[in-house]
């Protein structure tokens, strides 16, 4: 079985979800009544792959939404209950969705194995992170043509860099893609000088100093809604894929030939029948999903029951070959610009 | 959105500062104990604790007493209530360990509605009343609160205290047997008596929420821990998402 920790977008979508699926004692309270609502097991299904082989899944809400990420204590239990739900619901393999992830991560959540009378095995869990970097990299090489972008030649930016996602895509665009030029922009510049290193090329640049040079913009870090950019410095035609959570790039630009392309989502070849992903807002809720819900079922389908993506910087050449021959087997693709909406006029 | 980067920008901060804290040890709270010895954490204690003694005593009366309406059942209730006396006498040294005198007037007080509704059930042979009462809502405050309060137990009461986890979800996993084999011909009364008693419970959580806040026992955590352990009884008893979540309504209205 495979498992994926999900949560609302926000606290009012949440009631609303709630509401749908009956469960009227939290739909009706207040953020302080969430807080104390216990993870919840929504949905099951089961799923069959491009090649014939089925599985079974279950989604948990963990009854999060983004409004309580400023509270430390019930992020970290609402984080750890779900966990501690998908084992002993015996799932093999759970994907952390959304900003369960993020808050295992920022909380340095490892130090927390005993749940109750649960000891959380890691084994059991996978960030999904490897997948989404596969992703966001097969995205930029399908598209960038699209909107003619000559990738051999172009100019990538990297936000967000040297993140477990961003230092995976750089990893890969540099071995891999072949692009003209990688710029690397993160805030800390210790493991940029490291990153560059272990590339042995790439220039480190400041957001301001990257965004007018780049052909290709790939966002793995959120972007502050106070930063101003200045949409005619950028070129020309310019790809910008967000592989952020959440995904507000197209708040933020706007205008011709400036194509925003939601990053790290994938379309499966069927219908899945479920209702999970209408509420996390995708455009084809029936077949299209997070890459790192899908590197989970991909898991699964694969039998590969181990904690696939873990940690930071331990995602090699290899597992994202591995990940990405297996989501292309089982029915898996990147979405594409021609699957959104086109880009607003100014 | 910004307010929620402001806050992940706060939660790194917030981490950086829990691993200095943490650096000296690998028991993963003990930064957060509070001061067993002050006279605040004793005052509380004494409620609390008595809470706790009162607590395990009428199990013990309980399970006794649900034993006369299904003699059958007699020699496996009368094992259980024997382990809630044995429980009895581990929090009584945690008390006595602290120096606290358990404030018995209090918890008589505390627990004396509910012991009423179980009286009178018990006296009408409302057997899955008392059941739900005993072994599914006080067995589930007694988990969530005991999980809460190993980790801000002092070492002492820590030891004990998971001891005692372990027993009581044995006498949960009891109620929840039974309910799930009479399932059927239960399920009208269950409803009717969750509605009575739930309520119950979440004013006994509400009313020792400053004394447990001042043994770090926070409310938030002690009521998700309470709805975990109560919607996992009922997931096993075999109600499904809408009936639970018309259920845990009784808590939250």
């Amino acid at each position: 079985m495979f498992g994926l920790i999900g949560h609302s977008t926000s606290f009012e979508d949440a009631k609303k979800k709630a509401s749908l699926l009956g469960f009227d004692h939290i739909a009706d309270g207040d953020l302080d009544v969430w807080c104390m609502a216990p993870p919840q097991l929504v949905e099951n299904v089961v799923v069959k792959s491009a090649v014939g082989i089925t599985i079974e899944g279950s989604y948990i809400d963990s009854c999060f939404v983004p409004e309580m990420l400023s509270r430390f204590k019930t992020a970290r239990r609402k984080v750890l209950n779900a966990m501690e739900l998908a084992q002993k619901k015996g799932i093999n393999i759970t994907a952390l969705g959304g900003f369960t992830s993020i808050i295992f991560e920022n909380f340095n959540l490892l130090q927390h194995k005993q749940i109750r009378n649960t000891s959380l095995d890691w084994e059991k869990f996978t960030t999904g992170n490897t997948h989404t970097a596969w992703v966001i990299c097969r995205q930029l090489e399908l598209n960038a043509p699209k909107v003619g972008i000559d990738i051999k030649s172009a100019t990538v930016a990297v936000v967000g860099a040297t993140g477990d996602i961003g230092s995976a895509v750089c990893r890969w665009l540099t071995n891999k893609t072949g692009i003209g030029e990688l710029l690397m922009v993160a805030r800390q510049q210790e493991p940029l000088i490291a990153l560059q290193k272990e590339l042995d090329g790439g220039s480190i640049k400041n957001l301001d100093e990257a965004l007018p040079l780049a052909d290709i913009v790939v966002w793995v870090a959120s972007m502050p809604k106070t930063m101003e950019i200045d949409v005619q410095n950028l070129k020309k035609p310019c790809l910008m894929i967000d592989g952020g959570y959440p995904k507000n790039l197209d708040e933020k630009f706007q205008g011709n030939d400036i194509h925003i392309l939601k990053g790290g989502i994938v379309r499966f070849y069927n219908d899945i029948g479920w209702n999970m992903m209408e509420l996390a807002e995708m455009e084809n809720p029936q077949r299209e999903m997070f890459a790192c819900f899908a590197e989970a079922m991909i898991l699964e389908f694969e039998k590969c029951h181990t904690n696939f993506s873990w940690g930071r910087n331990n995602i090699t050449l290899e597992k994202m070959e591995f990940i990405g021959k297996a989501s292309e087997k089982h029915g898996f693709s990147a979405i594409g610009l021609d699957k959104q909406k086109k880009p607003l006029a100014v | 959105m910004h307010n929620e980067l402001k806050a992940l920008l706060d939660m790194q901060t917030l981490e950086s500062n829990k691993k200095q804290n943490s650096l000296d040890s690998n028991d993963q709270l003990s930064s957060n104990l509070p001061d067993f010895t002050t006279e605040a954490y004793k005052d509380a204690y004494s409620r609390i604790n008595a809470i706790v003694i009162e607590g395990e005593q009428e199990a013990h009366d309980n399970y006794i007493a649900i034993a006369t309406l299904i003699p059958q059942e007699s020699e496996e209730l009368t094992k259980l209530a024997k382990m809630e006396l044995k429980h009895k006498r581990g929090f009584t040294a945690c008390g006595k360990n602290l120096g606290v005198e358990a404030d018995m007037v209090f918890a008589k007080e505390f627990f004396s509605k509910l012991h009423g509704n179980f009286g009178v059930a018990l006296e009408k042979g409302n057997l899955t009343t008392c059941l739900l009462i005993q072994a599914i809502l006080i067995e589930a405050f007694a988990i969530s609160a005991y999980h809460v309060y190993i980790r801000v137990a002092d070492p002492f009461a820590k030891k004990i205290t998971q001891g005692v986890v372990k027993d009581e979800y044995l006498h949960l996993n009891y109620g929840q047997e039974w309910l799930k084999a009479n399932l059927d011909s239960c399920k009208d009364e269950l409803i009717k008596a969750n509605k009575e008693n739930l309520p119950l419970i979440k004013k006994m959580l509400d009313q020792v929420a400053d004394d447990a806040s001042a043994l770090a026992m926070d409310r938030e955590e002690l009521m998700e821990e309470f709805m975990i352990a109560y919607q996992d009884t009922l997931v096993e008893i075999g109600l499904d998402n809408r009936e639970i979540a018309r259920m845990a309504m009784a808590a939250i209205s």
